[in-house]
This record gives structure tokens, C-alpha cells and sequence, in this order.
């Protein structure tokens, strides 16, 4: 087959202005292909990202809104089974006043952050700076490529739930691409409360690690017995869960996107046929020609479908590496939002760039069947009866 | 090299049945070059069609170089064209995005030869016909005769015995009509081949052995050409 | 002389196939833009209606939304007094002190999702939140345990039709009425007693906001500086319009997304249909030479063409804003609204459809692409040369 490729690429020269408008438009198509990808894909990253199969999240059972007193910490603490546990209240802070809250931000234990959340790959340095600097915090890659952040900065936030403004420094990382949080010091928060005469006791939830996976369920239900009857009754669940629950509202929004990715694929096979057929159409004659000097129906079936199959593969490179530059300006454009969550993150994995390479690949192909089919089994004799 | 038995072709056209062919017996010894000649819908394109293997007849048995065409799968009479026979026709003859060179290098690609050695071939080929200095070009940078010089050169590279020819010269100009057909002539003469040529043109009894003339479809009778011994110049 | 609108149009039917492709990508691209723009179009009228002018929120100063917001009861003692309020015919201020929790309630497919619950007094609520009509039964009784649910709330969650009952919060709730406020996000709420809810969720400030309605004629920009600079309590007011309008824009980057996608997309569609036409022109060489030679003029030929790329854009809108405005319809039924998260982290059950507006801009969009693929193989055409023309033919 190798030899019978400068054939094939001179074809598609033949009519550069249409190869050129062909592949431009699939090259566009697989971008935005790829781009509306990125956004389930997203929500799946993070679901998937959650390795950890021991942490599980305590919260009262009406409500996160609800609150849990401070005291259960220590309680869910003593429960068998619990290797550590961490408190997470939220902040609400706002970096910059006018844009509300853009990244998700909470007043956490810092002691015992580290050891429920081992897994994240934190450096140990960090935590321990945590551990000791009172106005310090670790924040996740993404909000600090957002903001050009580097461990070393201090900035200001301002609460939007509590009366307080609160500077703070980063001393860490998060390290994963995909993660907006940013964690500060609880006893900073409450230290700033009680300064104005406020009395701070109240925790949105727990986080705790169990030591065994199989124990899990047993742990939660213990947790959940514990507090029955109690004024603030709790609900356990595990943390894939919980992030589940907490971005399922998302899957209107995520049914939409489907739909217009599909759209856009098929558009990608209306267009990629169209140029097919006509280019095989206008060639009837010649083709006739070469079955006649001996080349087998099937060979030139072949050949017609190397043809679209080759420029759909090339306009498929173009469109991925579209994709690269167009993920980049909307992450800067975007990034996390309140309404969309990891929806916005557009973060381009490598698995969808070679699913939009092999899209368009396969769309290539499947256009180009129907009229090589034809053209190829034409019969010679018609042919030339007819051209001739 | 060619015999063909009370063969007949009978094809439809929309709702009718077209006889193209009527009981033709037609016999062409090895090295000779033959036309074919008669009116328009006579079936000789047809017949020439039959007997190159690119179509079948309806009746009638064809011998062609030892092999019964009749008996031949589609994949066959393909592979059997690409080694026995070469083609030349009045249009489309030459893909238009390769050069005369990869033209001509074109049936070589159906067979296991090296690339170097099918650049060899379709160079010596090119000699022959004398457009070496064309190789590079693409076709529309070539005259309608040069084009038709490639194409024969195409028909030659893979050294079939037979050479067909539908209508060779009926896009040409009166020179480079003649300078076709002496092309031919110099196939069959200094190269041995079979050559047999449908033809309009009636310049082209003096390059020939013989002529053959249909009419509706019946071979009506055969005379010498030009060009036999001993026939009339 | 113009070329006839006849021969365009048979033009275009004459090739079938290649016409259909093309109306084809087309329609496809008007469904895919209009269908995003309308749930973003959608998410957005609901957040830009809500609110009315003669309205103040006030807030604690600081909070973005009043999810966020506390108030002590001496906050509401001390301004409702205030000049410029409103009052009703008993001669009361119409304020409505409200409080907002945020529990978990459980969707019809199972999960689990934050609804904005207003703790509200009826009569002072229904004084101010003059959009809110109540469209079966009726609103709550204080104390009973009672709720009144917002039209989109009805359909999404368990227990939230008329008779049934809701299980949120520490308690459940006998849903007596449902309201609907002319598509504002009202509708994504649940309404229960103030007290009741202040107790169930155990909060230590009994509000979180306080909506008020300014007297026909009054000063509100005096008043709301009024609010403010009362040195008792950190408040701010503003107009609700204004607050709304404001959570509207985070819907902003949304349109970006939208927008970026409308133009990509509308490109592509360019280039397919550019090529169409291309070939249409070239397989029509000998015809276009023979029109010139009967003597049909060079912009007769160029508007000929246009007018085929124009009619085949149009024909591919017809059927994409078709297909568009009828899944709109169809997502909403079977999904029951689509949910996006509100600034106050509870979810906004918004009902695409695809509007006059989204239709217009899917229309202003193929239109472009008719012209701007037209455009070229339009001139080429014009440019041909008749004898040229018929040779080749």
C-alpha cells in the first residue's frame, strides 16, 4: 500500500482550494469537538481523581448549610476506625470584591489536614508550614496558575459569609491540575471572629479516613448512630458521593453539551461526504482507466478510502492542536465558576486529543465508503460507454 | 494471440436491449496490427472491449494470449489485463496530478518491482516514444500528441503482448495523428506486438495489416491495409 | 436583467444530494448555536427579570446574596420605620423580613441537590414580592408546618406537588399551593413560615435580609444611603433589579462559551458550504457560459449564485431553528428544567427554550454563512468568460 501513497496525496491535490476548505472545516470541528469534551470530562476527571476509597465526609444531615457543632470533630475522632479526622468550614472569601467567590475556599483543622488527605501528594514541608504559620494556606494548582500565584504571595481575602477580612500566605500547593481549593487556618478565622466578639463553634462538616475500605460503611454508620437524636443529626457519605451529589445538578447542563457534540460530529460526516463524492464523481472516467490497465475494484475502493481517510487524518492534527490553544484562552477566559463548577476547567487530557485524532479519522473513512463503494464497482465497459 | 467465436453482446439501455454484437468470429494472429473501423454504433468498441478483457460477451467463447476469457473471475480479467494487455484511449487517458513519468510508471505499481526499477522501466519506456525530456511534466503541460505519446508508452511499460486502441487519434491534429500511428506501427513492427485499433480515421488504412469493418453489430468483411505485404500503399 | 429566482431554485433541487449535505451542516450548526445560546439566553432572563424596581434588598454589609446574610431582629425594628417605605392600607411599612437556608432535598431521579428555602411572614412576602402569584391552593398558615412551592420546584423534587409532602430541613413540610412569578428564579424556592424555619435550622440571627418596597415617588437613592449609614448595624441596601442584574453577569463567561463556539462552528459551515458551491459553479461552466452569451450581465451571474448560497443557508436555518426550538421543549419535559447553580450554591431550575432571540441570532448566523460562503465561488462564476466557457464544456 506504501507505494501507492504519492498517488493518493497527489489526489488530494488535485483541487487544493477544496482539500484545503475540506480539511479546515473538519480541522475546526474536531476543536470544537474536543473543547465541548473537555467539559463532562472534566466533572469525570475529578469524580475519577478521587482515588482515595477511605475518606469519607460528615455533614448534617438536613444540609452542609446546616452546620455541625465544632465538638463533634473530637467525637467522630474517638469512633473506631477513624485514623484521622479534619474539620472543613467555608470561607466564602473573595479575592477580588467585585467577582465574588471564584474559587472554592475553607477554614480546615490544620493539624489534621494532612493526615486525611495523605494522598494528595502535598509536600511534607508544607504541611508542616501550615501546621505552624497561623495566617498561612495551601491552594490547588489550578486557582494558582489562574492568578499567577506562587507559594511565597500573600493576598487578601474577604469573606463573604463572615464579617472578617483575612491576608493570608501561601506556603503550598495542591498539586493537581484540576483542583481550585484553597485551605486557611480555622484558628486564624477564629481568633479574627472573637476580636470583633464573636463566638466561632460551628463546622460545615467533617472529613475523616477510615483505615480499612471494607470498613467504611461499618465507620458511617457507627458516625451516623453516634449523633441520632442528637440536635444536629449527621449524614455520612463517601467522598465520591459527595462530590457526585454535590455537581449532580450539572447534568442538564451536561445533556446539552452531548447533544451539540453529536451535532457537531455529524456535521463533520456531512461535510467530509460531501467533498468526498464530489471529488470521486469528477474522476469517474479516470478510474475507469486504471481498471482497465488492471487495478482490482478493491484496490481502488482502498485507495479512495486512504484519500479521505488521509486528509481527514491530517485535518484531525490541525484540529487538535487547535484544540490546545482554544482549552488555553477559555481556561483564562473561565476556569472555575459558581454555576458550572469543574464543568469550566477545560482541562485537555491526552486521552481527548487521541479520541479527536481517531474521530476524525474514522469520520474520514466512513464518508469516503458510500461513493468509493460505488465509483469502484462501476463497471468498466459502462464506463466508457458512457464518458466516451 | 486473439480468437474470438460467435460472440455475441447484448446490453440494456434504460428499457430497450441494444445487439451491440451478432455472432462475430474474428481470428488475429500474434504481431499484427488490425483496425477496426465502421460506423458509429457498429460495435467495434464493444468488440474491442470483449477482446481486451474488459468486458464479457453474452455468447460466444474468447481466446485471447492461451486464456480463456470466459472462465475468468472479475479479479482475473483484471489480473490478466495488467499482464497481456495495454491500453490507449481517445480522452482521459492520463491522471492528470502525476507527471508523464509516474503515468507511465502507473501499471507497474500492480506489480512486486523495486522503485528504482520501475523508474528504469518507465524511462526506457518514455525513449521509445521519444518524451524523455517530458518526464517531469504533468499533463496539461503537454500537447494532445504528447499526451497520447505517454499513454502508449504507459501501454508498453509492462511489456504486454497486446496493445489496444480505442480511437487513438480522433482528438488530434493531422500531424500529430500520423505521428501516433506511426507510433504503432513501429509496436508491431520493431517490438512485436499484437496491436488492434478502433478507429474513425481513415488515414489510418495505410499504417495497417488489416481492416477489419462492422456494421450494426456484424463483422461485414476484411480487407489489407496499407501497410501488408504486398498490399495497397 | 436578474437572473430569474426559478432558475436558482431549480438549481438547487436539480443537485439534491450535494444541496441536502449542505443545508444539512448548516441546520446542524443554527441547532447546536441556538440551543446553547438559548439555555444560557434562558439561565439569564431568569436572573435579569427577577427583582422589582421598587424594591430594596438589604443585607448585611458584605454579603454578596442573602444566602450569606444575617440580621438581628433589632436591624428590622430600627429602619422600618424609615422614610420613603411604603405602607399598606392599615397604614403598616410593606417590609418583608426574610431568612434563607440552603438544605439538601432529594430530587425525583435521587439525587441530591441545595434549594434556596425564603423564610418569609405571607402577608408582608406577598405585599412586597408583587410578581408572585399563587397559581393552586394557598400560601402557608404560621406554624403549621406548612410550604408553598415555587413552579419549578413542583416537578424536580420528591414530595413537592400539591398534597404532598417535603422532607428537608428536621422536619417535614405539607405543601399547601404553588406560585409562579413570571419565569423569575422565585420559582427554583420553597416558602415557609419564618419562625418555623429560623427554629428548624437553629439559627442565632432570626434573618438573613429584609426586602422593601419605596413609596410611589419616593427618593430611593436617599433612602438606601439612609440604610447604610445607620450606625447601629452594618447594613447596605440596593434595588433588587440591581442585585439580580448583578448575579446575572456570572453568567457572562457563559455567553463567551457560547458565543466562541457560534463563531467556530458558523466558520466551519463556511468552508463546507464555500466548497459546495465551488462545485456547483464548475460543474456548471457550459451553462454559466451559454447564460452570458444569451446576455445576462456579470452581476446577474455573481447575485444568481448568492441568492442559491442565500436560499440554501435560509432552507438550513428553517429546519435548525425547527429542530432547535423543538428540543428545547423536549429536554425541558424530560428533564424537568435544566439545574444550574445559583451564587447562593442552590440550584436554579431554569426552562430552556429556545426564544425569538435565539432564533434571530441562529438566523443572523446561517445568513452569514450563505453570504460569506457564497461569496467567492459567486465571483468566480461572474468572472468566467463566456467563449472560455462553452469551449470547456
Amino acid at each position: 500500500m506504501i507505494r501507492f501513497l504519492p498517488l493518493v496525496w497527489r489526489n488530494l491535490g488535485r483541487n487544493k482550494t477544496r482539500s484545503v476548505l475540506t480539511g479546515a472545516a473538519i480541522a475546526l470541528a474536531i476543536a470544537l469537538v474536543c473543547v465541548l469534551r473537555t467539559m463532562p470530562a472534566g466533572l469525570d476527571n475529578l469524580l475519577a481523581s478521587i482515588t482515595a476509597n477511605t475518606r469519607i465526609s460528615v455533614h448534617n444531615e438536613a444540609g452542609i448549610v446546616y452546620a455541625l457543632p465544632y465538638s463533634y470533630l473530637q467525637k467522630v475522632r474517638s469512633v473506631p476506625g477513624v485514623v484521622a479526622a479534619t474539620s472543613w468550614t467555608w470561607f466564602g472569601g473573595a479575592f477580588e470584591e467585585e467577582k465574588g467567590v471564584t474559587f472554592p475556599n475553607f477554614a480546615v483543622d490544620a493539624d489534621s489536614i494532612g493526615p486525611v488527605y495523605q494522598d494528595l501528594g502535598i509536600a511534607p514541608e508544607a504541611l508542616e508550614a501550615f501546621r505552624r504559620q497561623r495566617d498561612s494556606a495551601l491552594v490547588g494548582r489550578q486557582t494558582l496558575e489562574k492568578y499567577h500565584w506562587k507559594v511565597g504571595d500573600r493576598v487578601t481575602l474577604k469573606s463573604t459569609v463572615f464579617p472578617v477580612d483575612l491576608e493570608i500566605q501561601i506556603v503550598g500547593e495542591i498539586p493537581l491540575a484540576n483542583d481550585p481549593r484553597l485551605w486557611l487556618q480555622r484558628e486564624y478565622l477564629s481568633q479574627a471572629l472573637e476580636a470583633q466578639g464573636s463566638h466561632f463553634d460551628l463546622i460545615n462538616m467533617v472529613w475523616a479516613r477510615v483505615d480499612e475500605p471494607e470498613r467504611v460503611n461499618d465507620v458511617m454508620r457507627t458516625i451516623d448512630e453516634l449523633f441520632r437524636n442528637s440536635e444536629a443529626e449527621t449524614a455520612s457519605e463517601t467522598e465520591k458521593s459527595f462530590f457526585g451529589n454535590l455537581f449532580g445538578n450539572l447534568q442538564g447542563f451536561v445533556t446539552v453539551i452531548l447533544l451539540v457534540t453529536g451535532m457537531v460530529t455529524l456535521c463533520i460526516v456531512f461535510i467530509a461526504a460531501n467533498t468526498a463524492s464530489m471529488s470521486i464523481r469528477e474522476r469517474v472516467g479516470e478510474l475507469a482507466v486504471m481498471k482497465a490497465l488492471g487495478f482490482r475494484w478493491r484496490t481502488l475502493f482502498w485507495l479512495l478510502i486512504l484519500e479521505a481517510g488521509l486528509l481527514a487524518a491530517v485535518s484531525g492534527a490541525a484540529g487538535v492542536a487547535i484544540t490546545l490553544g482554544l482549552a488555553r484562552a477559555l481556561k483564562n477566559l473561565a476556569g472555575w465558576s459558581p454555576q458550572l463548577g469543574p464543568l469550566a476547567s477545560f482541562l485537555v487530557t491526552n486521552a481527548i486529543l487521541v479520541e479527536g485524532l481517531f474521530l476524525a479519522l474514522v469520520i474520514g473513512i466512513v464518508s469516503g465508503v458510500v461513493p468509493a463503494f460505488g465509483a469502484s464497482r462501476r463497471s468498466v465497459a459502462a464506463t466508457l460507454r458512457e464518458v466516451f | 494471440m486473439i480468437d474470438l467465436r460467435n460472440v455475441s453482446r447484448i446490453y440494456r439501455r434504460g428499457a430497450d436491449e441494444v445487439h451491440a454484437l451478432e455472432h462475430v468470429s474474428l481470428h488475429v494472429p500474434a504481431a499484427r496490427f488490425v483496425a477496426l473501423m465502421g460506423p458509429s454504433g457498429s460495435g467495434k468498441s464493444t468488440l474491442l472491449n470483449i477482446l481486451a478483457g474488459l468486458d464479457r460477451p453474452t455468447d460466444g467463447e474468447v481466446v485471447v494470449a492461451g486464456e480463456r476469457l470466459n472462465d475468468l473471475s472479475e479479479d482475473e480479467l483484471a489480473a490478466f489485463r495488467g499482464r497481456h494487455v495495454g491500453f490507449v484511449f481517445q480522452f482521459f487517458n492520463l491522471i492528470p496530478v502525476l507527471t508523464a513519468q509516474e503515468n507511465v510508471e502507473l501499471p507497474l505499481l500492480l506489480t512486486h518491482l523495486a522503485r528504482a526499477e520501475r523508474r528504469e522501466r518507465a524511462a526506457t519506456a518514455l525513449r521509445v516514444v521519444g518524451l524523455s525530456e517530458r518526464a517531469r511534466h504533468v499533463p496539461n503541460q503537454l500537447s494532445g500528441g504528447e499526451q497520447q505519446r505517454v499513454a502508449i508508452a504507459r501501454a508498453i511499460v509492462s511489456d504486454p503482448e497486446i496493445i489496444v486502441a480505442d480511437e487513438p487519434t480522433g482528438d488530434l491534429d493531422a500531424k500529430n495523428a500520423e505521428e501516433t500511428l506511426g507510433l504503432l506501427r513501429t509496436l508491431k513492427q520493431d517490438f512485436a506486438k499484437t496491436v488492434v485499433m478502433v478507429t474513425h480515421d481513415p488515414r489510418a488504412e495505410k499504417y495497417v495489416d488489416l481492416v477489419h469493418h462492422l456494421d450494426k453489430g456484424v463483422l461485414l468483411e476484411t480487407r489489407e491495409g496499407g501497410a501488408a505485404p504486398g498490399g495497397a500503399s | 436583467m436578474a437572473l430569474p429566482l426559478s432558475y436558482s431554485l431549480r438549481s438547487l433541487f436539480a443537485r439534491r444530494l450535494r444541496t441536502a449535505l449542505t443545508v444539512g451542516v448548516i441546520a446542524l450548526v443554527v441547532v447546536a448555536t441556538t440551543l446553547f445560546l438559548g439555555l444560557i439566553s434562558s439561565l439569564q432572563r431568569t436572573l435579569r427579570t427577577t427583582g422589582s424596581p421598587r424594591n430594596l434588598i438589604v443585607m448585611r454589609k458584605g454579603s454578596s446574596n442573602d444566602g450569606s446574610s444575617q440580621l438581628p431582629l433589632e436591624a428590622l425594628q430600627n429602619i422600618r420605620f424609615f422614610e420613603g417605605i411604603a405602607h399598606d392600607a392599615a397604614g403598616n411599612p410593606i417590609i418583608s423580613p426574610e431568612l434563607i437556608v440552603q438544605p439538601f432535598f432529594l430530587r425525583k431521579d435521587g439525587g441530591r441537590e441545595n434549594v434556596l428555602v425564603r423564610g418569609v411572614e405571607p402577608a408582608a412576602a406577598l405585599a412586597v414580592h408583587d410578581e408572585v402569584r399563587i397559581t393552586e391552593g394557598r400560601i402557608f398558615e404560621p406554624s403549621a408546618g406548612e410550604a408553598l412551592v415555587g413552579r419549578g420546584v413542583a416537578g424536580r423534587y420528591r414530595g413537592a406537588q400539591l398534597g404532598e409532602t417535603l422532607d428537608f430541613g428536621r422536619g417535614r413540610w405539607k405543601v399547601v399551593g404553588s406560585f409562579e412569578s413570571g419565569g423569575t428564579s422565585f420559582e427554583s424556592e420553597v416558602w415557609v413560615d419564618v419562625r418555623e424555619l429560623a427554629n428548624d435550622a437553629k439559627r442565632p440571627f432570626p434573618y438573613s435580609s429584609f426586602r422593601l418596597t419605596a413609596a410611589p415617588g419616593a427618593d430611593v437613592d436617599a433612602l438606601a444611603r439612609r440604610i447604610a449609614d445607620d450606625p447601629r448595624h452594618a447594613l447596605e441596601a440596593q434595588p433588587e433589579t440591581a442585585y439580580y442584574a448583578k448575579q446575572a453577569e456570572s453568567a457572562n463567561t457563559l455567553y463567551v462559551l457560547v458565543v466562541g463556539l457560534a463563531v467556530l462552528a458558523g466558520i466551519g459551515a463556511v468552508f463546507g458550504a464555500t466548497n459546495t458551491l465551488y462545485a456547483a459553479v464548475q460543474a456548471r461552466t457550459a451553462e454559466i457560459g451559454t447564460l452570458r452569451a444569451i446576455g445576462f450581465s456579470r452581476a446577474a451571474i455573481l447575485t444568481g449564485f448568492l441568492v442559491e448560497s442565500l436560499l440554501t443557508a435560509l432552507l438550513g436555518f428553517a429546519v435548525g431553528g425547527t429542530l432547535a426550538w423543538g428540543l428545547g421543549i423536549l429536554i425541558s419535559w424530560a428533564l424537568g428544567g435544566v439545574g444550574f447553580a445559583a451564587a447562593t450554591f442552590t440550584t436554579s431550575v431554569i426552562e430552556l427554550r429556545v426564544g425569538a432571540s435565539d432564533l434571530a441570532a441562529g438566523l443572523v448566523l446561517s445568513l452569514a454563512v450563505g453570504l460569506l460562503g457564497g461569496f467567492f465561488p459567486a465571483r468566480r462564476a461572474a468572472a468566467l468568460r463566456p467563449v472560455e466557457a462553452l469551449r470547456k464544456a
